[in-house]
């Protein structure tokens, strides 16, 4: 019998709780709610900020309880320089090799809190796992060296030009192990850096997602949408694929005689042609069961981002019995379509008119494309899988730390 | 409108259906259902994905060619108004037909930099496709005559 990770931190840049929200945030909150409720001591070490655009402190310091949890606030720093972090930002995005020193300032000006690595230089011996993500920040890969080896990365990878800078390359082969949410993004993982190093700790854990049944037809009453819609949810900007979105939904109503409307819940303002803009409904933020029932009630699901290492509103859409629709690109949410045989996926306008056309006039299809994702949410999902991976990685990487 | 796919299988292949997709839209592409000025627009956030798809770029240059004309024709003018309805469309008529005298001449001009610039686009494409194919060959040649 091997020991028991006790004392975990979870250092993330923002916390997920109300209205600040986004992919990683959401699922390094629930990790450590789950490893709270099967009585690991749990930490979460987390900045004041709660808007991804200003990182404004907005939160008092201090460590106080959330929703069950002990979190401790660290301030961000309050002296990046925005003009040298987005010079260098605008040349990765573009595809530009910048060199070791650019790459040190762009992490130097990014989110950090001097604080936070502080606390963990100083009191870092009473945790025995400390798990960070996602990747991107500079938070998370300073917070990532100060205790390496006990460190683990959940890094929520993308195939993107940042992740082929070398200090996150040396970061992934630094740190004690990896936890990645689906085996696409380790794969990912393995083609970017090599394969990791013996003693590392490499597992798939993933999130896990809470059974909920709803009434399917209860959104659409709500909201007095008596046509057939497509869904969308999360943040609406290019990187999500939501304007290719935008211009199919146009197409398909321009070709076809049928009233097809597009629901968009989350945030984010994208350009929305006048004659389309009342077939486009934009219901901002919604409680979770809210989310449900529109799920429940939609055509299908659809996700065209290229860039995702987790899609957990996909995931939620099947648990809701909803068939999932994505970009042929988008490698992970495809394989997960794939696995699940719960979704279909597109190239080009053509495939996604035909696709959504068999969704409408094929509701036994649909259905079973639903029904087959949501047998697959419960299996590979369901919280006492994944919780059994977490504990299970946590435990592991004490073994030589 | 189109015609759907039909799938029979009762068990679930999302593989399968996905290729049966694939293979109803090759076969109406061969038709010409998709040589549609709106396909062409539609595509244009989707480049960005599908760019080093040889593929896709065919297609997207395929929908180019029936989206480059700026549409001069002649459209039904109406009026939702119940109110001087008639009095409306005769005014609407008369400030298009001025536009039309002043526009005719520009759009066309620009119809045919459009064309022109699409022929131009097509044979550079060509010709450095052929160019990366004779190297590509060429490399593979040399890499098997050192091995």
């Amino acid at each position: 019998m091997g020991a028991t990770a006790e004392h975990i931190a979870f250092v993330v840049p923002r916390l997920a709780d109300g209205s600040v929200v986004g992919g990683a945030e959401t699922l390094l909150r629930k990790l450590a709610e789950r490893a709270s409720a099967s009585g690991r001591q749990v930490t979460i070490l987390t900045t004041c900020a709660t808007s991804h655009y200003t990182w404004a402190n907005e939160l008092p310091p201090g460590r106080r309880q959330v929703g069950g949890l002990d979190v401790e606030f660290f301030p961000v720093d309050g002296d990046r320089d925005i003009e040298t972090f987005l010079a260098v930002q605008n040349r990765i995005s573009a595809g530009v090799r910048v060199s070791r020193d650019e790459e040190q300032d762009w992490l130097r000006h990014s989110v950090n809190s001097r604080a936070l690595c502080s606390h963990l230089t100083d009191a870092g011996e009473q945790y025995d796992v400390i798990v960070t993500g996602p990747y991107l920040f500079g938070l998370v890969y300073h917070a990532a060296q100060v205790h390496p080896k006990k460190t683990l990365l959940v890094p929520c990878l993308h195939d993107e030009p940042f992740a082929l800078l070398t200090s996150f390359k040396e970061m992934f082969h630094n740190v004690k192990g990896c936890m990645f949410n689906t085996e696409p993004e380790r794969r990912l993982a393995v083609r970017l850096y090599g394969e990791p190093d013996q003693a590392q700790v490499i597992s798939v854990v993933g999130m896990g997602l809470d059974d909920r049944i709803v009434d399917a037809s209860a959104f659409a009453a709500r909201h007095g949408i008596d046509a057939p819609y497509l869904l969308y949810s999360g943040r609406r900007e290019p990187l999500k694929g939501t304007p290719i979105l935008i211009d199919y939904l146009e197409a398909f109503r321009a070709r076809n005689d049928i009233d097809l409307k597009l629901v968009m819940t989350g945030s984010g303002d994208i350009p929305i042609p006048p004659e389309l803009q009342p077939h486009v409904i934009d219901v901002g933020f919604l409680s979770e069961t809210e989310k449900f029932e529109a799920m429940a009630g939609a055509v299908a699901f659809c996700h065209p981002s290229v860039n995702e290492s987790l899609g957990i509103v996909l995931l939620e859409a099947w648990l809701a019995g909803t068939p999932g629709l994505v970009h042929a690109h988008g490698e992970v949410l495809r394989y997960q379509c794939e696995s699940s045989n719960g979704g279909l996926w597109f190239q080009i306008y053509p495939e996604f008119e035909e696709a959504v056309l068999l969704m409408l006039n094929q509701p036994e299809t649909r259905r079973a494309l639903g029904q087959a994702g949501r047998a697959y949410v419960l299996r590979e999902y369901a919280w006492e899988a994944v919780e059994k991976r977490l504990l299970a990685a946590l435990d592991a990487a004490l073994q030589g730390a | 409108m189109n015609e759907t796919v039909t799938i029979g299988a009762p068990g679930m292949n999302v593989a399968g259906i996905v290729a049966e997709i694939r293979a109803s839209v090759e076969r109406k592409r061969a038709e010409g259902a998709y040589a549609d000025p709106r396909v062409a627009r539609a595509e244009k956030s989707n480049l960005t994905n599908l760019q080093n798809d040889d593929d896709f770029f065919d297609f997207y240059m395929a929908c180019l060619r029936q989206a480059f004309v700026v549409d001069i024709n002649d459209f039904p003018i109406i009026e939702r108004r119940p109110r001087l309805g008639k009095l409306l469309v005769a005014l609407k008529r008369t400030i298009w037909n001025l536009l039309k005298f002043y526009t005719y001449r520009m759009w066309t001009q620009q119809n045919q930099i459009n064309g022109l610039l699409l022929s131009a686009l097509e044979s550079s494409e060509q010709k450095h496709r052929t160019t990366v194919k004779a190297l590509e060959a060429r490399i593979a040649h040399l890499e098997s005559e050192r091995h």
